[in-house]
């Protein structure tokens, strides 16, 4: 695989590297040889090898482009960036061309205008003039900036019509609309998927007025990402299939937002219209970029949805109204023995929810509090933060030099990390280990000696424990690293060694830590997580496991949005099972009494992201039907069964959050965990010894990343995906 | 060059009344009007044709009456007082001339209307932010 952009080599300059990738250098050297230059007269003190555009950036001047995008390498193929410099002939592409001393650039000069203009007649020459019925209008680069910068009048003599220049479209799956005639070559989507995406399906074949961007045979663009060329693309070529025709830019509202469907809490941005989701794209948080199953899984926030109370009668779930669902429940409730009542907290379940619902339980006498997927309770288990969080935080993985990854496939469990650990491997020289199932990541990782020649370290938990000892080939590796860095899926801690993999890895990690040069702040181990509420519910207390609620056989047991627990009816005999959540899924069909509940793009909820940072989603819609925000469900059953509890607004919620967890109701901060040498300490004891059974990890190939809780499993869209991934597998293209 | 701004008491223009005590007066002339005239407005006009048929008693409306005033007697500010005083007169002339329907007279009396939810319980069961 080639580890560089071609650009970035053929350059020689360092244009190639984005310039967030350019903080490894030090900031001293940038100040000794600052070059001044001037655009537009206005003097700007710039490093060398920035480009004319960077600069005209930095004094706010901003230079038309297509084909230049920040986070991709220059292609310098739209020429929309041409600027004049004086005393030099020809005008310059400003996105390709590193600055000299003294330039003097000319950004509105007739020149540069008149290369503009040109540059827009011919790109509108072969674009057709379907505006009115393109997707992208309203939205669109080409549209904005022939206003801005094309010319006024037309050169059209073509009055018999012999046609214009005409592309057949691809089919690249189920999520991207393709209008090639519509495409300006820009290359963006093809830089995407070759640098960022790491599938190198799209190209171009042809040349001049024939060329086309494909994907050379037809096949789907198999990647996570793929929403986002949608982004990337400046026309109407790629466009997004399950959102055509539906709105038009300026009639929809947008709300920020966060995504809940993988732990790594993506910034969002909800379009929605008339109460109804109609689509949602990346903040300019995550680098701009958006895994497909947040971008494309909201059709399913409109399908399965329990719309109204229900309670079990005659071993049927009818609809009833509120007041009879809450006395129903709080019948159950009654008279209730101590110890007698349970909780399980789902996936998407927001830290308002969790813990009302934990106010209610203790207060009704309970104390089995858990979440689907178990977390060891040996060690310091969950009463010390950095045994469960990211602790060196997302943004910094890419700094790391050697990764070692424990039981985890980012690509599909945190893909948005992965782009993290793909862009530190492609600009940043980082090696990356794995130990786990051969999986595709979609950059090389560590290349083991291992006798059975596979390209992974190996499956068995125990190489951890060899790492630590120096007896397996990738440790040399692992100790010479600089700034090494350990992430651990968290699916392995519910195995039953979970615990002993886990004391191994911060034995692992502490070794490491001692013996690298890496400042204060850098954190050796790291927990990624694949569920929004975990980290939020193990910081409010959630320690039990599944496994303890079936042995308690409580009277009354609360499924707080628990669908994936695994858990039959047949397990529960005896138990009112009340069911509170947004989604007739798993959870909702062995239940009792069902108090249909908010998602995530209904209510102002707080989570708890993979590295401990919390977060809040703002309501774009309203609930549905007769649906309610989580946590005033269970306050209005407190006041019911007469346990009433003391908070009626989200404030005095957050109050009470902040009483139990202060990081919650602090926004956008990391909390960083700390207490890693006594956690260490308290691992040391964990009793028994690795088991031989390999790490497997939950999603290996793409068709297991579609569907993953209730929203997601509503979806169409998704199902889709599914379907097409496993008819192209079958395909064998 | 430009001189500073100067502030201070700024004398307002009075709408109708200069002092408490003339407003005072009119507002007991506009209250003794309405009274006088609430026989008027219930009962059958056989000079003008013209009257509501309204189930409400005179007691009621003389009752409702002294409510509408009392509502507003914290109000101190003169211009104030005279605005409603001006609104009193024009809601006056419109129940006289029978201008305002005899559904929105009723709504003095707010009897179709049900109270906002106050509490998180009644709140929350009829779907009240």
């Amino acid at each position: 695989m080639l580890r560089l952009p071609v650009i970035k080599l053929t350059a020689g300059l360092q244009n190639g590297r984005i310039p967030v990738a350019r903080l490894h250098i030090t900031s001293s050297k940038l100040q000794q040889e600052l070059v001044e230059v001037f655009i537009d007269d206005k003097p700007v003190q710039v490093p060398p090898g920035t480009t004319v555009l960077q600069a005209a950036a930095k004094v706010g001047v901003e230079i038309p482009r297509f084909c230049y995008h920040e986070r991709l390498a220059v292609a310098g193929n739209c020429r929309m960036c041409l600027v004049e410099i004086e005393k030099q002939i020809k005008p310059v592409a400003a996105c390709a061309m590193p600055v000299m001393k003294g330039w003097r650039v000319k950004t509105n000069s007739d020149l540069t205008r008149k290369a503009r203009e040109g540059v827009m007649e011919f790109l509108l020459v072969n674009h057709p003039l379907d505006c009115p019925i393109c997707d992208q209008g309203g939205e669109c680069d080409l549209q904005d900036q022939s206003m801005a910068f094309g010319s006024d009048r037309s050169r059209f003599v073509d009055i018999n019509y012999t046609g214009k220049r005409a592309v057949e479209d691809k089919d690249i799956g189920p999520l991207i609309k393709t209008i090639m005639t519509r495409c300006i070559h820009c290359t963006r989507c093809i830089r995407f998927a070759s640098e960022v995406a790491g599938i190198d399906d799209l190209g171009t074949t042809g040349r001049g007025n024939d060329m086309q961007v494909g994907t050379y045979v037809e096949k789907m663009f198999l990647s996570e990402l793929s929403g986002n060329i949608i982004d990337l693309c400046p026309v109407g070529a790629l466009t997004s299939k399950p959102y055509a025709f539906v709105a038009r830019p300026w009639e929809t509202r947008r709300t920020d937002s966060i995504d809940v469907l993988d732990a790594v809490g993506s910034n969002i941005v909800i379009s929605h219209r008339t109460n109804e989701v109609l689509r949602i794209l990346p903040r300019e948080i995550n680098e701009e970029w958006l895994s497909d199953k947040a971008r494309f899984s909201c059709d399913g926030l409109k399908r399965q949805r329990l719309i109204t109370p229900m309670i079990k009668i005659n071993g049927k779930l009818e609809a009833v109204e509120w007041e009879d669902a809450l006395v129903a429940t709080a019948r159950a409730i009654q008279d209730i023995a101590p110890n007698k009542c349970a909780a399980i907290a789902g996936k998407l379940v927001d830290a308002e929810a969790l813990v009302a619902l934990k106010d209610l339980v203790n207060r009704l006498g309970g104390e089995v509090l858990a979440t689907e997927q178990s977390f060891p309770k040996e060690g310091a288990g969950i009463d010390i933060r950095s045994n469960y969080v990211l602790n060196n935080t997302i943004a910094a993985v890419e700094e790391a030099d050697v990764v070692l990854l424990i039981g985890t496939n980012p690509r599909y469990e945190a893909p948005l990390v992965n782009t993290r650990l793909r862009k530190g491997y492609i600009h940043g020289e980082q090696t990356i280990g794995l130990i786990g199932p051969n999986v595709d990541l979609t950059y090389d990782y560590e290349v083991s000696i291992k006798p059975d020649n596979t390209l992974h370290l190996g499956q068995s938990a125990d190489i951890v424990t060899q790492l630590r000892n120096g007896t397996h080939s990738f440790s040399n590796t692992l100790k010479s690293a600089k700034k090494p860095l350990i992430i651990l899926g968290v699916d392995q801690l519910t195995r039953k060694d979970g615990a002993k993999i886990l004391s191994e890895t911060q034995l692992l990690a502490q070794a490491l830590g001692e013996n690298t040069k890496a400042p204060e702040e850098w954190k050796v181990l790291n927990i990624l997580h694949t569920r929004a509420s975990q980290v939020a519910a193990l910081d409010v207390g959630y320690s039990s496991t599944v496994e303890e609620v079936k042995e308690q056989q409580p009277k009354v047991l609360f499924l707080l949005g628990a669908d994936d627990a695994n858990i039959k009816r047949e397990d529960f005999p005896n138990t009112c099972i009340i069911y509170i959540g947004s989604h007739g899924d798993e959870g909702a069909s062995i239940a009792d009494v069902i108090l249909p509940g908010a998602a995530y793009t209904e209510k102002v909820a707080t989570y708890v992201n993979t590295e401990g940072r919390s977060q809040q989603t703002c309501a774009a819609i309203t609930p549905p039907g007769m649906a309610r925000p989580d946590w005033k469900i269970i306050r209005a059953l407190s006041e019911i069964c007469g346990v009433r509890l003391p908070y009626d607004d989200l404030a005095e919620v957050r109050s009470r959050l902040e009483e139990i967890a202060p990081h919650l109701v602090r926004y956008g901060v990391v909390e960083s965990a700390n207490y890693f040498a006594q956690a260490l300490e308290l691992s040391k004891q964990v009793p028994g010894c690795l088991s031989s059974n390999p790490l497997e990890v939950k999603q290996e190939t793409l068709d297991q990343f579609f569907m993953t809780d209730a929203i997601s499993r509503a979806s169409q869209t998704m199902a889709k995906c599914v379907q097409a991934v496993i008819k192209q597998r079958e395909s064998n293209l | 060059m430009a001189t500073p701004v100067t502030s201070g008491l700024k004398q307002v223009k009075p709408i109708l009344s200069l002092t408490h005590i003339e407003a005072h007066r009119k507002v007991i002339t506009l209250y003794k009007t309405w009274y006088r005239q609430i026989p008027f407005i219930i009962y059958f006009n056989f000079v003008k044709k013209a009257n509501y048929i309204i189930p409400v008693t005179k007691e009621e409306c003389q009752q409702k009456l002294r409510e509408e005033f009392y509502r507003h007697a914290n109000v101190r500010d003169l211009r104030v007082i005279d605005m409603l005083l001006v609104k009193g007169q024009m809601e006056l002339q419109e129940v006289c001339a029978q201008w305002k329907p005899a559904a929105t007279l009723l709504r003095y009396w707010k009897e179709t209307e049900e109270p906002k939810p106050k509490d998180f319980m009644s709140k929350f069961l009829s779907g009240h932010e």
